[in-house]
Order: structure tokens, then sequence, then C-alpha cells
């Protein structure tokens, strides 16, 4: 596919989302893309670090923690409405990877994945602990949003879901974009050069600790703009939510399998857990299951009625085993292997 | 100075724990070169397992380990067979991510089966005590670190004296040569899988008295594991043993000076000290 077709698609795709609200009522179908929307933008946010510059984090959670709870906390103790806090939030978030950027990047493979567990890990339990700030274990419940003004004309004073679904994509399409920008540029040539061979991009003169704490702070940034929205979007935070170690995995995961290292996979990856996902928390395998024939009301019929709900981590666990083992490059990069191998023949 | 003695001494009763966990990992690291993320949830199993095993059966947890540890070998084989050895040429990463899935897949499938509520395992001696030197000792975690002592043991007489054990720690020395001598490197793989699981499952049976089981208990041990196993060195068993006291003793000592909420931000705080200045742990030898 030429840049020009694919840019026409993209274009089109983007504005046939732009106007989904206007001819789509379903609050449920709202909030399902706000979620993809959200998960492109974590999966874009790590894809930059993991993805191009091959350090593989399992730390993000840090980072989208630090986001959320700043956006939360100038909200609600010093009244600063969150399109400014955000910013704030997202500064400290970028500060904070710098420190973590110039003690984990000293280490390599699984050392360094090692490292950037156990830095969340400190990261969440000093938020647990700080209770005068974060209230510890009972979470913070959002006050209610101010209204956005721009000058004395009123945009939107939150109500629905629509302001959110429009804020999400803004994020997501921004987030996606800056993928394209890094890929293209020498940056990302750079990145990619330190992913293949470490050794040989430091000897052709590359500096290592620059560029690995560049992509990092702009991973960072991305993560935690991403985890303020959540945050808001949800709102209510505590600290294993937001901190905890699941999130920085289904980061990863999101990644992984759409594709990593590529501009399109964290979408792919998005799109794919979390339908796949909602449809076992909406109990839509269950329901599946009970229209084949299994009797609703039987012991086995019962139990997955009432448990499988419950499990929807699972698709994650699943998905990235198969991911692994069987496509190596991702949902994406099977499936364009496979159609280069079908117009080979 | 009591409360010096009585903190070191549990700590090194929790510590040996601890170490079941962090050898386990040690031992598949050694010989595939596959840091285990699923760890935990195997220890998981095993707590699920002597749970069942103690209230449709009535049989006692300490008594239970010897049917546990068979039952997590197969498991750990199996998924060395089906799974993990089809991704030994892949990047370490993936190998990290495919066992984070198995560990995942794992947890999900005990919240399917067994909800993600508390269970408690009680036994008629789980909050008894043994006094000494003027200190308490808790009467399940002594009991559990005496058996404790004795798989670790016969675990490195294992290695040490039998031709497997040569063989697996050949293969972990050198996977290629090992071969050349007529090694059957796959097999060791999965026998020290196996008891990579074993020695998991082991650990949950021994803690389940004394711990609340849930299907996410696993991803606390994982860290913990991974600490105990990089203070001690990477591969190495009596490095992991020394490992699993020192870490239980630091987390009694910190709770009990600095307060129970800095208990594990202690251990993290060592784990990211030792990383970056001494990456090779106490006793391993530097990476090459």
């Amino acid at each position: 596919m030429s840049t020009r077709w694919a840019l026409a698609l993209s274009v089109a795709a983007v504005a046939l989302l732009a106007s989904l609200p206007v001819w789509l009522e379903s609050p449920y179908a709202l909030h399902i893309f706000i979620l993809i929307f959200i998960a492109v933008a974590t999966g874009s946010s790590w894809n930059v670090i993991g993805g191009f510059a091959g350090q593989y984090s399992v730390g993000h959670a840090a980072y989208y923690g630090v986001g959320a709870y700043g956006a939360f906390i100038l909200l609600q103790q010093k009244q600063l409405a969150p399109w400014f806090g955000v910013w704030i939030a997202v500064a400290l978030s970028v500060a904070i990877a710098l420190i973590i950027g110039s003690i984990t990047f000293r280490l390599r493979g699984p050392y360094f994945v090692l490292a950037s567990i156990a830095v969340a890990e400190i990261v969440r339990l000093t938020a647990l602990n700080w209770k005068g700030l974060t209230n510890g274990a009972e979470g913070i419940l959002a006050n209610d949003l101010p209204a956005l003004k721009l000058g004395s004309t009123l945009i939107t004073d939150w109500n629905g879901k629509t302001p959110y679904y429009y804020m999400g994509l803004l994020m997501a399409v921004f987030c996606v974009l800056v993928n394209l920008a890094i890929k293209h540029s020498k940056l990302g040539y750079y990145l990619q050069a330190i992913r293949e061979d470490q050794d040989a991009a430091h000897s052709l003169g590359i500096p290592l600790a620059f560029y690995k704490n560049a992509a990092l702070a702009i991973s960072a940034a991305l993560t935690a703009l991403a985890g303020s929205f959540a945050a808001l979007y949800i709102g209510f935070i505590e600290p294993q939510g937001v901190f905890g170690i699941d999130v920085s995995i289904q980061l990863v995961l999101i990644c992984i399998i759409g594709g990593v290292g590529t501009v399109l996979g964290p979408v792919v990856g998005a799109v794919v857990l979390v339908l796949l996902s909602e449809a076992l928390r909406a109990n839509l395998l269950a329901h599946g299951l009970f229209k084949l024939g299994l009797p609703e009301t039987s012991g086995i019929g019962r139990f997955l009625g009432e448990n499988l709900a419950h499990a929807h981590v699972l698709i994650y666990g699943l998905l990235v085993i198969v991911v692994i083992l069987f496509m190596p490059d991702g949902i994406l990069g099977f499936a364009s292997a496979r159609l280069r191998r079908r117009r080979a023949r | 100075m009591l409360v010096l003695l009585q903190s070191v001494l549990s700590g090194i009763l929790i510590g040996g724990i601890y170490a079941l966990m962090g050898i386990g990992l040690t031992l598949i690291f050694g010989v595939m070169r596959i840091i285990n993320f699923a760890q935990g949830e195997l220890a998981m199993v095993g707590m699920y397992l002597t749970f069942f095993l103690f209230k449709l059966a009535g049989v006692d947890p300490f008594v239970s380990v010897l049917l546990v540890m068979p039952a997590l070998f197969l498991l750990g084989a199996v998924l060395q067979r089906t799974l993990i050895d089809r991704a030994l040429d892949a990047l370490p990463q993936n190998q990290i991510l495919l066992t984070i899935g198995i560990g995942l897949v794992l947890s999900n499938l005990a919240m399917l089966l067994f909800t993600s509520d508390y269970r408690l395992l009680s036994t008629s001696y789980s909050s008894s005590s043994v006094p000494f030197a003027g200190v308490h000792l808790s009467t399940p975690l002594l009991y559990c670190f005496a058996i404790t002592l004795a798989i670790t043991a016969a675990l490195y007489w294992f290695l040490r004296k039998t031709e497997t054990g040569c063989a697996i720690r050949a293969t972990a020395q050198d996977r290629d040569a090992a071969q050349l001598m007529g090694i059957d490197v796959r097999r060791m793989g999965l026998i020290s899988f196996g008891l990579g699981a074993a020695l998991a499952g082991a650990a949950g049976a021994l803690i389940s008295p004394t711990y609340y089981i849930y299907p996410q208990v696993g991803s606390a041990f994982t860290l913990k594991a991974f600490v105990v196993v990089v203070l001690g060195g990477m591969g190495s068993v009596v490095g992991a043993t020394l490992g699993g006291v020192l870490i239980g003793t630091a987390e009694s000592l910190s709770a009990a000076y600095l307060g129970s909420g800095t208990k594990e931000l202690c251990v993290y705080v060592i784990f990211l000290l030792v990383l970056l200045f001494r990456p090779a742990g106490i006793l391993g030898k530097s990476r090459t």
C-alpha cells in the first residue's frame, strides 16, 4: 500500500470515528471506544521505549499512576482544573522517568526488566504509605470536573460520555502520531539501532544513555497523560489499580499482541484486547455457550455464568502465550506476512 | 534486645520459605537461562492444593507437601514440554513475557474456579508458639523451617551425588559442552523445570497454614523470589538459600523498627541496590 493511500485511509478512519457520537447513541458503545482509546494511548506510549528502543520496561505503572494521582490530587487539594493539572503531572512523571532511567539503564536484558519492576513497586508502596497525600489504600474519589471554557464560551461541562470520547480520540491520535514521527526521525533510527545491537550502536558513536533516557521521557509523558485521562474518566483511583504490576503488564501486552515496534501494532492490540476482555466481562462468552445449547441451569452452566466475567484478564494470558509462540511479530506482523505470501503466489 | 532477637529469629524462619522459592527459580535459570515469572503462581497452585487436601480429606498441610511436590513436578514438566521448550530460542524478553502469560492464566484460572475470596487454612497449631530464650517462635513456621531444611539438603545431595544431578549441573555450566558429552539437555531442562515447580509448590504448601490463600497471592512471591535470587547470585543454590534468609531477616527487622508499612519497601530498595552495585550477587560469579 502506498503512503498516500495509507494517509487517506487513516484520515478517513479518524473522520469516521469523530462523527461516531453523532449517530451512535448507546453510552455502552461509546464506553468501549473510550477504553480502546486509552489502550491505544498507553500501548503507543510503551512502544516508544519498548518497541523502538527494545528496552522492555515492566514498570510503566509508575508513570501511569503518577499521571493519575497528580491530576487527582491537584484537582482535589488545589482545585486546579485537570487540563492544567495534567501537564504538571506529566512533567513530574518525566522527572521521575529521568531519575529511574539514570538508575536502571545501566542494566541490560532481564536485569533491566527486574529493576523496572522493583522501581515501580517502590513507587506503589510509597503511594500506599504516604497517606497524607494519597489517602492510602482507600484511594481517592474524583470531585466533579469544572466546566471547560475557552474565554467565555463554554466548550463542555463533562455531561455524559461524548466529551470524554472526543478527548480520548484526540489523545489516542496524538500518541499514534508521536510514534509515527519518532519512527521516521533521527531519534527513531538511533533507537532502532540500539534495539538491534546495543554495542554496535555504541561503537558507531550513538550516546546510549542520552537516547534511552530521551525515549523513556517521551514514553513516560504519554503514559502519564493516558493515566490521568483514564483516572478522570473512571472517577476513582487507588494504589493497586494504577500502580500495580498488572497495569505495567497490560501496557506491554497491548504492544506485544498487536505488533511491537510498529506504529499500528498498539492500535491493533488495543482493539483486540479491549473487545475480547469486555466480551468476557459482559459475559458474552457464557451467553454464547447458552445459545449453543449449554443448559443455563446445569451445574457447569451456572458456574460459567457466574464466574467467567471475573476472569477477563485470562484472555490476556492466553493471547500472549499464543502470540509469543506462534506469531512473534504480533497480530499485525503475522497478518502482513500472510498477505505478502499470498501476493507472492 | 528481645525485640531484636525475636525479629531476627522469625525473619530467618520466614526466610526459609523465600529460599525455597528462590532455589526453584535459580535452578530453572541455571539450566535453561529462562527467568520464570510464573514461579509465584506455581506456589499459589500448591497453596490451593494443600487447602483442598486439608478441607476435603483432612490431610495435614505438612504431610501434603509429599503429595503437592510430585503434582507440581508434573505440572511444571507439562508446562515445560508444551510451552517453554518451544521458546528456548526466542528473545529473553519474549521468554519473560511467555512466563508472565502462564502466570496470568494460572491466577485467572484459580479465580475462575475458586473465586477471589480469601481463604484461611487453620490447623490446631496455626496460632500456637514455642517459647525460646525469652521469645516466642510460631509453631507452624518452625515445622515449615525444618521441612525446608530437609528439602534443601535433599536437593543439594541430589545435585551433588547423583548422576542426573551432575548432568543438570553440567548443563547449567555449559549447555553445548554438556550436549557433546552425551547429556540429553532437553531432558535436563524438563527435570529442572519440574523440580523448580515442585519447590514452588512445596513453598506454597508449607506457608499455607500461616498465610491468606487467594488467586493473586503469586505475584508477591514471584517478586520476592527474584530478590532472593539476585541477592544470592543468579544460578547459585547456596546463594539463594542465603539470600532467602537475609531477605526474611531484613523484612522482619524493618517491620519491627521502621513500621510494618516499610517491610516490602525495604526489600525492593535492597534489591535495587544489589542490582546496581553487585549485579552478580553475593556469591555469584560475574556475568559474561
